[in-house]
This record gives C-alpha cells, structure tokens and sequence, in this order.
C-alpha cells in the first residue's frame, strides 16, 4: 500500500443498495480501502479512490455522500484547558458526576461556552 | 376445501370443469395456464382482439401460489419463504405483525426530499478560489514593485494605478467567493437534510427486513413438522433429506403444497402423481394438469 496521506475521503451510504454497490468496490479494489465499517468506508486519497466514490454517487445519487476527513490535532484544534479537562474528568473520583457539576466553580471550561465554540 | 372445491376454465372456445382437469391431451401451454389462473379476473378482459389463451374461473391466489402454485420440473423454491406464505394462507400469524404493519406504514408514508444540485455551485466556488488566488499573488507583486520603485526614486504612479485595479478585483472576486460559499453551504445544509431522512429510510428498511426475517423464523417454525411429513410422503421424492430446506423444486413445492391451504387451482406439469384426482387429494385443491 502507498504511503497513507493523512487526508481521507469518507463514503457514507445511506440505502440498502449503495451499501452493496460500496461492499463491493471495497472488495475489489482493496488497495483504496483505508477502513470500512459497516455501510461507511474511509478510502485512500488518490484519484482512483476518488473515482471510486463518484462512480457511487453516479449510481446511486444522494444516497451517497463523499467528504474529505483530514486527522485532529487537538494542539491545533483547542486550547490546552479543552485537553486539560478531558483528562481531569475522567480522572475524577465519582463516576457518575455530571461535567457541569464538575466544571462549575472550577477552572475547567464550561460545557455552554465549548457548546458555541466551534474548533 | 369444498365450495371452491371445483373449477372450471376455457381453453379455445371449449370449457371444462371439475376438481382435477387434465389439459395434456389439449396442448395448452404451461405458462399461459398458470398465468391465466393468476390473472386478475378471467372473463374481465377476455374480448379483445380474440385471443384464445386458456381463462380460468377461480379465485384470486393466495401469496403461496406464486411459490408453489406452478410445479414445473426445474423450478427453485426458496422453502423457508414458501413455508412462512403457507402458514400465511392457512390465517397463521406471527407476534411482530402489527409492528411490522407499523413499520411498512412509517415507511409509506415516509418523504424523502431529492438531493439538491451540489455540482453547480460546487464547481463556482472552485472557480473563485482559483480566482482569488491568482489575484491575490498579482496584488502581492505589484505591491512589491510599487514598494521598491518608491524606495528607488522611480515614478510608479502607472504601477500604483495597477495596483489599486488589481486590489478593486481583488475585493470583488472575494465578494463572489463568499456568495458561492454561501451557495454551497445551502445546498450542502439540503443535502444534509435529504440524508437525513434517507437515514431515517434506511433504518425502517433494515427493521422490517428484520421483522420480516423473525416472523418468516416464527410461521416455519410453526408449521415445520408438518411440512417434514409431507416431504417424506412426496410422490417421487428422495427416501431421506439431510436439509430438508434444500430439496429439490418440484419435491419441495409438493411437500410446501400439501401444507398450504389454496384458494386457486394448482397447475401441475410434473409427472409424479398416478392421476390428476391424486395430485389434487395430495395438494387438497383444484388441479389443473398441463
């Protein structure tokens, strides 16, 4: 296999026959595959894996949708008191304490603001 | 079986009738008798343009005649689905038929919006990042020059009135840019919208298949035993079925037959039976021999 660019074209069928017509394509062409689950599949991102996915589409219009994924960096992504709260609640001592609760009065950030923060 | 016990059909301007009809010695076609007897109605639309193709008085078939209704030498019969039509026609229920009736009914009534046009307005706005970029680079280097032309002492007064145009294109093609972006992103939030409800599809189709597949499960169970009795006293059957999912057509269909309650006549076109008043004992229905 080529060396794996860190950028992806995620396939995600949403009707019976796509998902076959994806099976497919998967089997035959296994060098495209990076992952499949299910009726979703990550395919490699080279023309031929791009060409791959607009045949899909082609056949089976909008119950095929393409993206491109490219790999998070959550140093890039957040701010350190994002990553630093991840790791704190789930290092807390009561498993079933909300975050809200957790957060609130303390220096973590709050579920609210982070809700409205787009990366 | 008994007031439908009988039937009676045409065949070139001739009729018959009775529980079991021998056509052999008629030369009627296999095909067109078994299509007659599920046609919708057999003197409904008989009159035009005279055709003399077999008409065959009789009910409307259940759904296990399209299964076993015809036994042809080399026929395939998918046992598990005929057995599950077979306990179906004797009024044999399963416990996710009403929710399976729920789930086809969500489903009809279920819309699921085209997928807008993402081509046009995908392929503008890779046109305006070209754009954009292309000028971008030029305002860059003509800023530049103006810049050294200055510190040189030149006149750049031709050179500054080219940069300001370029900076005016600039501007402008960043304008198109964010309404193609726009464009986009609308037609990007429809789409969102019709997979979402092709989703929404999607998980009713695989629940009913689902449904389907667990009471098809629950009427074969229901009626398997009987089914194995029947497939060990088939006329001309095999003495012993390892699978008795996986015999042969004709065996199959006869063994599915004799525990399927019809409404319409069986047309048979198999020789395993010494009469056709066997064959209809066998099946306990009407039996047209062809």
């Amino acid at each position: 296999m080529a060396i794996q660019s860190p950028v992806v074209l995620l396939v995600v069928t949403y009707s019976t026959a796509a998902r076959g017509t994806l099976r497919n394509v998967c089997r035959t062409h296994e060098e495209v595959v990076v992952r499949r689950f299910g009726r979703v599949a990550l395919l490699a991102e080279t023309e031929f894996a791009a060409f791959q996915a607009l045949r899909l589409r082609a056949k089976h219009g909008g119950d095929v949708q393409v993206e491109r994924t490219r790999p998070f960096n959550e140093y890039e992504a957040v701010d350190a008191s994002v990553r630093e709260a991840a790791a704190a609640y789930e290092d807390r001592d009561r498993p079933a304490l909300p975050y809200a609760t957790f957060a609130d009065g303390s220096e973590h950030p709050d579920p609210e603001r982070m809700r409205d923060t787009e990366l | 079986m008994s007031e439908q016990g009988r039937l009676s059909l045409e065949l070139d301007g001739e009729g018959a009738s009775g529980r079991a009809v021998d056509l052999r010695a008629r030369g009627a076609d296999p095909e067109r008798v078994a299509a007659a007897v599920r046609a919708e109605s057999a003197d409904g639309d008989d009159g035009g343009g005279g055709c003399h193709g077999p008409a065959v008085d009789c009910r409307s078939p259940r759904a296990v005649h399209d299964h076993v209704g015809f036994v042809r030498l080399g026929m395939g019969v998918r046992v598990r689905t005929a057995l599950a039509a077979a306990a179906r026609s004797r009024g044999g229920e399963a416990p996710q038929d009403e929710t399976l009736a729920d789930v086809r009914e969500a489903l009809s009534s279920l819309t699921v919006p085209a997928p807008p046009d993402l081509d046009a307005p995908r392929e503008r706005l890779a046109g305006t990042d070209d754009a954009v970029d292309r000028i971008r680079e030029r305002v860059a280097a003509l800023r530049g020059r103006v810049q050294a032309g200055r510190e040189a002492g030149r006149d750049v007064s031709d050179l500054a009135a080219e940069l300001t145009e370029a900076t005016r294109e600039l501007s402008e093609r960043e304008t198109e840019r964010a309404a193609a972006r726009e464009a986009v992103e609308r037609a990007e939030r429809l789409a969102r919208e019709s997979r979402d409800a092709r989703e929404r599809r999607r998980r009713l189709e695989d629940r009913r298949a689902n449904l389907e597949r667990r009471a098809r499960a629950h009427l074969v169970d229901r009626i398997r035993e009987e089914y194995e009795r029947a497939l060990a006293g088939v006329p001309g059957g095999p003495d012993a079925a390892d699978d008795p999912f996986a015999v042969e057509g004709v065996t199959a269909a006869l063994a599915v037959g004799r525990v399927a309650e019809f409404r319409a006549p069986v047309v048979v076109a198999c020789d395993r039976f010494t009469s056709v008043e066997a064959a209809a004992e066998w099946l306990d229905a009407p039996v047209i021999r062809v």
